[in-house]
């Protein structure tokens, strides 16, 4: 009968220590947030916490002048339920804000914006 | 009307799907358990109460949801969201299979099979937990809290949706039979509440982490309402344990009060449910901010 205590005590201490993230924020992204490229990409890529419902998410990529420069909805990336992609056509550079609105397969919406400066 | 009231509305239906759910598949439960030697007892009326209130509360909800999902503005946002949230999403899949299979399992019921129509409307009810934060996560903490929400929504959907075929039971059954049922309901709702304060438990270290969390957040102030809510489930189980079964039948106007009470906290308990999926859990907070 002392298995049972313990086990749960171990199992607590485990579970302690791993961080809990719930609904979908942003993981990582590429380019990275607040980072500087020499070379202009064709996609912005954008990680998330939890698996997206990617039909309704909306991801706007302002270029410095506050046009929009995504040419296509945010695409599902295979393999990744907890990624997108969207498609850019960057031509300048400049600071570039990418703005976006997830919702997450737990039902929640969630929105952030970060940017990335292209600097050839 | 403004976001809050839409997002009381959604969580109001999914709740009421929920309570409907439970009560289909607990009678379910019970006709195939407790009550398979009984089956002269037709509890078909009450299941299909159950199913109706499920497709109900579904359908609000589903409404609701593809609305927030398009971040609809009129009726039409919604009408046109429809099809996609039915076939690209994980949530309008899921509840619509879950309904598809609660609707086989009442037709099973319907034809005198209670133990496969159980068994397909548990698959039905545990299927919930993959909409939950445990179902969207991935890694240690995702699988650790999907197995939680597994065995939470079971024992949930045993105890309380066995509830309302309990109290008809009760109530219809010759008096020699009460006393049997009732000892050996007991057991059942035992482990059903040591299920839900373990997983309880893992939950809130994962999902809300500081105890101060519960006086400062929505979501902490719902989960507390929940624990009160389930305290006083349990005082009305002891109650019931202790105090009327031993006094069967005699005390069986007074078993019934109690039940009919507890069936109606469960109701809140369920409702309560139904908001704090729609929240933000506190231990995610500082992510906002990303
Ligand atoms: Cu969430």
């Amino acid at each position: 009968m002392r298995v049972l205590p313990l086990s749960l005590a171990v199992l607590l201490g485990t579970a302690c220590g791993f961080p809990a993230f719930a609904h979908a924020f942003l993981k990582q992204a590429n380019p990275a947030p607040g980072s500087r490229i020499t070379s202009p990409p064709a996609a912005v890529l954008l990680t998330y916490t939890e698996g997206l419902e990617v039909p309704f998410c909306k991801v706007t990529v302002k270029s410095p002048s506050g046009i929009a420069v995504q040419t296509a909805k945010p695409q599902p990336v295979s393999g990744h339920a907890d990624e997108l992609s969207v498609p850019v056509h960057i031509t300048a550079p400049g600071k570039y804000t990418v703005i976006w609105h997830a919702v997450s397969v737990d039902t929640h919406r969630t929105q952030g914006h970060f940017s990335f400066t292209v600097s050839p | 009307m403004d976001v809050t009231g839409w997002v009381l509305l959604r969580a109001f239906c999914r709740g009421l799907h929920l309570a409907g759910f439970f009560s289909a598949f607990g009678t379910m439960f019970l006709s195939a358990t407790l009550l398979h030697k009984r089956g002269a007892l037709r509890l078909r009326r009450l299941a299909w109460a159950g199913f109706a209130v499920a497709c109900l509360g579904g359908a609000g909800w589903f409404l609701l949801q593809a609305a927030d999902f398009a971040a609809a503005q009129s009726i039409s946002d919604v009408i046109g969201a429809l099809p996609i949230v039915a076939g690209q999403t994980r949530f309008g899949t899921l509840l619509l299979t879950r309904m598809g299979l609660l609707l086989l399992a009442m037709l099973l019921f319907q034809r005198g099979w209670p133990r496969s129509a159980a068994l397909i409307a548990f698959g039905g009810v545990v299927a919930e937990a993959w909409l939950g934060h445990g179902g969207a996560m991935t890694g240690f903490v995702g699988t650790m809290l999907l197995f939680c929400a597994v065995l939470h929504i079971a024992a949930a959907a045993i105890w309380l949706g066995a509830l309302p075929a309990l109290y008809v039971a009760l109530k219809r059954l010759p008096e020699d039979a009460l006393l049997p049922l009732a000892q050996s309901f007991s057991p059942l709702g035992m482990a059903c509440v040591g299920t839900l304060l373990v997983t309880a438990m893992f939950q809130f270290i994962l999902l809300i982490t500081y105890p101060q969390a519960l006086f400062t957040t929505a979501y902490g102030a719902v989960a507390l309402t929940k624990l009160v809510l389930f305290a006083a489930l349990i005082a009305l189980a002891v109650l019931n344990r202790f105090r009327f079964t031993p006094s069967l039948p005699a005390s069986r106007p007074a078993l019934l009060r109690n039940i009919g009470a507890e069936a109606v906290l469960g109701l809140a308990v369920l409702l309560a449910a139904g908001l704090i999926l729609q929240l933000e859990p506190p231990a995610m907070a500082d992510m906002a901010g990303m």
